[in-house]
């Protein structure tokens, strides 16, 4: 195999496209979740769809496809036991065993048995991404014969989104808020910018390590299609320009999220947004309250270059459990935190986000009428990427998204995704003086699908598609 | 308040009954515990408590190491009268553990026979570490009630407190705490630390490092060659890399997250030879200096998520056992650590078996992430049984309300009334 020409040492040819860029020109979008029903068929189409698969290295004309797979899937299509026991514990053992869901919060209503994908009841082996610049592309795409699933592959459910502008569907902007990569986005501060491995396998990552993934003997690639450990053991890197995709379908209750604000501002239509803006963070155009505490501002709808601790430790602005708070708590923890020492542990705890909402868009004031009959769900279709799921995700969804102690507080979870514990149902809003309270705060976001899946480099992907010997 | 005492308990269990001594664990709890067989909050004053089983295993000579059960309890009353407690509240609960020990009375033991047994069993901890020396169980339920009466007074007069400033706030406070009889204890600071114990502390507190100053030069002498030899040691080291069995990582992680604390045990092989053993002696008497005297203000350099912790001897010094009660996941835990104290992680622990390769004793080592953390792992020992007098409060929250309380006293300044509102 030739060498490939690398920019910055990194080899985004290999890498899929979704990585670089979540391709926000192409608004439609679909995403198919299927088992393998006939292995040898099945890696005839994914040898097809390999050729076909985006990547990270130019912009897409118009379409973009990526591919992922859950461990199960890996297994179906004939990888190696020893080479699946190789990726990390959380992707093999899936999202849905019992110790995940309860660091996730999949308890209760939301445990995976009740799921309409990924749980026990409808195992997904591939996720198929497919990206196109309006509706009649996206149809003319899916009904490509050179994507045809079948006879390999069998549909267990297909996702549409919508476009809702950059806004997701409780109603505020979203999407603003990315980490900066190194040799992949702008560059930023070195305090704010990632190492490429963070998202990436076989590259440095926050540690100056390399993750762990799995690494096969030569007898495993004799045709040498897999690229070589960049550590120098000689052996296949089946995870190099690979990553782990996290995807979550999280149906978003857009009435009782308004409706409950509405109650707590006795119905004022000012204080039901300045309370909404209090429970995300960011007022629903998109400034940071950190930076704009009483009103809502254009200029700063996309602003990110923010902190904090200076001039906002208390929370009097941002509550310290407002949900863009908790999930990049960014230079406001400890140790010394408003230090580049807080930000060096924020940047081992970041993630990529690239999802898509789906259903229709719902304005405040509709959402407090009655509901129309058959209404339709809507909500968020969760996709993130990193390259240690428990490090990353995990972390943030665990440790800071869903955890009631939080900074220090005692009874709050993230307002917006909701306690799945007894408790936890407490929103408080510090103040100058004395600070408000809203309890017993509702679950709005309800998970209805969800997987780990592993978003191979494009040479593993041929790899993947050639016969098991 | 007396300061919080520590009492470890290990008696080597016969093992033909090791089976059935981890079938009766594991039936007692599911990573906390069910109050089968014994309460362990039953006796006064307990922070937490827990049980163990540590399996048998070979030595790094080839020797077998005996299975032990190892009770573990952190206290405000001295170990001894907590021990007699114990005996008093579990009665046979105690006979029905430690029957599966070596030389235990035939059943059923009298209480001095078992208080006798389980005497002979103590083991002394090579270092501890506390939140927040001198706090006591009872103060921290107290103090968390009080927060949770102010809390719901400040939500029902959210409407009348609004606009009012710092002062007057405060002076409402004051006044609902003084006119109810049930919060009258919190008027008064919370009790210091007896006399006796402080004095005794502040002669600890300078002896050590006077004697560390008289011995100075010895030290000094002896440091190159220290290094010399340390280095020979990490240089020759096994330092393999083994990854958890997933089953293995499934099994504890079941026993964890169930509550918003978690304990934390694990026990590993020493390294062998004379200057291993001296070097984590004297790592872990520094330890236990550094946290008597430095650390014991609701923050371990860095890390404000421990309650307790402790060190301990197995097995003639072959095995050492660690123990701790945190706030959150193993996984946080352990990213915590990692991130602010790699190098304290690194004095201890670089001198057992298998940890990931240090240099110079404090570099690398833990730094190594994922070995890391496997390395936690394949050491850690499922913890069944375990209690935890605290419920759902974190560390930062216990502070916390201790400065809630400590607030009530005073009539501070402006400023200063403004930070005391804060924390509510």
């Amino acid at each position: 195999m030739a060498a490939r020409a690398v920019a910055n040492g990194l080899d985004l040819a290999d890498v899929q496209g979704l990585v670089a860029r979540g391709y926000p020109q192409l608004t439609a979008a679909t995403f198919l979740l299927a088992t393998v029903a006939d292995a040898a068929a099945a890696r005839l189409w994914l040898a097809r769809v390999a050729d076909l698969v985006t990547a990270s290295d130019r912009r897409p004309d118009g379409r973009a496809i990526n591919v992922a797979f859950t461990s199960t899937g890996l297994r179906r299509l004939g990888l190696s036991d020893g080479a699946v026991a190789q990726f990390s514990s959380e992707f093999v053992g899936g999202m849905t065993t019992a110790n995940r869901s309860r660091i996730l919060g999949d308890v209760g209503a939301d445990a995976p048995e009740h799921w309409d994908w990924g749980g026990p009841r409808a195992q997904v082996d591939i996720a198929l991404l497919l990206y196109a610049a309006d509706d009649h592309a996206l149809a003319r795409l899916r009904a490509d014969p050179a994507l045809a699933l079948a006879p390999g592959l069998r549909i267990v459910r297909e996702l549409g989104t919508s476009d809702l502008q950059g806004h997701e569907p409780f109603g505020f902007r979203d999407g603003i808020s990315q980490p900066l990569i190194e040799g992949l986005t702008k560059q930023g501060l070195r305090e704010t910018t990632l190492r490429f491995g963070e998202f990436v396998l076989g590259y440095p990552n926050e540690h100056g390590l390399f993750t762990d993934r799995p690494l096969l003997d030569d007898e495993a690639d004799p045709d040498r299609l897999l690229p070589r450990d960049p550590q120098g053991s000689g052996r296949a890197d089946l995870g190099r320009n690979g990553t782990y995709l996290v995807f979550r379908q999280l149906r978003q209750d857009v009435r009782g999220f308004w409706r409950f604000l509405d109650s707590a501002a006795r119905s004022r239509a000012d204080e039901r947004t300045r309370l909404a803006a209090k429970l995300v963070g960011r007022w629903p155009g998109g400034a940071p309250l950190t930076l704009s505490p009483d009103h809502d501002d254009a200029a700063l709808a996309q602003a990110n270059d923010f902190g904090y601790f200076h001039g906002d430790r208390a929370g009097t602005r941002c509550p310290i459990g407002a949900h863009i708070r908790r999930a990049n708590p960014r230079d406001s923890l400890d140790p010394r935190p408003g230090t580049p020492d807080s930000f060096a542990i924020n940047r081992r705890h970041r993630i990529l986000r690239r999802g898509r909402e789906y259903g229709t868009q719902l304005t405040p004031e509709k959402a407090l009428r009655e509901p129309l009959p058959d209404e339709e769900e809507r909500g968020l279709h969760f996709i993130c990427l990193n390259a240690n799921i428990s490090r990353q995700f995990e972390f943030v969804q665990g440790t800071w998204v869903n955890s009631p102690k939080f900074d220090a507080l005692y009874d709050d979870a993230d307002p917006l995704i909701g306690p799945s514990h007894p408790y936890g149902g407490t929103f408080t809003m510090q103040a100058e003086v004395v600070r408000r309270r809203l309890t017993d705060v509702p679950r709005f976001v309800s998970v209805r699908g969800g997987a780990y899946f592993f978003l191979p480099g494009i040479a593993a992907l041929r790899y993947l598609a050639a016969p098991p010997d | 308040m007396p300061s919080q005492s520590a009492l470890t308990i290990a008696a080597e269990v016969r093992p033909e009954a090791t089976e059935d001594l981890r079938r009766l664990l594991a039936s007692m709890g599911d990573g906390v515990a069910n109050g089968s067989v014994i309460d362990l909050g039953a006796p006064e004053a307990v922070h937490f408590a827990r049980l163990v089983l540590v399996d048998a295993a070979t030595d790094l000579r080839g020797a077998p190491l005996p299975a032990w059960l190892v009770y573990m309890a952190d206290v405000d009353v001295p170990k001894q009268q907590h021990l007699v407690e114990l005996v008093d509240e579990a009665g046979d609960g105690i006979d029905r553990l430690f029957g599966h020990c070596v030389n235990y009375p035939s059943a059923p033991a009298t209480p001095e026979q078992r208080a006798d047994y389980l005497r002979a069993c103590v083991v002394k901890e090579q270092a501890r570490y506390v939140n927040w020396v001198g706090r006591g169980e009872r103060q921290i339920r107290d103090e968390a009630r009080l927060r949770e009466r102010i809390e719901a007074y400040l939500d029902e007069h959210a409407d009348e407190l609004d606009g009012r400033d710092a002062g007057e706030v405060a002076r409402e406070l004051r006044r609902f705490v003084e006119t109810d009889e049930s919060l009258a204890w919190a008027r008064r600071p919370a009790e210091g630390l007896p006399v006796g114990f402080r004095l005794r502390e502040l002669v600890h507190a300078v002896a050590i490092p006077l004697l560390v100053l008289l011995l100075l030069p010895l030290i000094l002498l002896g440091l190159p060659i220290f290094v010399v030899l340390l280095r020979v040691h990490e240089r020759r080291d096994p330092a393999p890399h083994v990854k958890p069995p997933p089953e293995l990582t499934e099994r504890l992680a079941a026993l964890e997250d169930h509550v918003v604390l978690n304990p934390f045990t694990a026990i590993g092989l020493v390294k062998t030879g004379l200057f291993r053993r001296l070097t984590l002696s004297t790592v872990l008497f520094a330890i236990d200096y550094v946290t008597r005297h430095v650390f014991n203000r609701g923050d371990l350099a860095g890390v404000k998520t421990i309650h307790f912790a402790r060190w301990a001897f197995l097995d003639g010094k072959r095995r050492m056992i660690f123990a701790s009660n945190y706030d959150g996941s193993l996984e946080s835990y352990m990213d915590d650590f990692i991130d602010k104290i790699a190098w304290g992680l690194n004095i201890v622990f670089s001198n057992g078996y298998g940890f990931p390769r240090a240099r110079f004793l404090i570099l690398d080592g833990a730094r190594d992430e994922l070995a890391f953390k496997d390395y936690l792992r394949l050491h850690q020992v499922p913890t069944h049984v375990w209690h935890s007098a605290y419920g759902r409060l974190t560390a930062l929250n216990i502070t916390n309300n201790a400065r809630i309380r400590a607030g009530l006293q005073r009539d501070a300044g402006e400023a200063d009334t403004v930070e005391w509102l804060r924390a509510l």
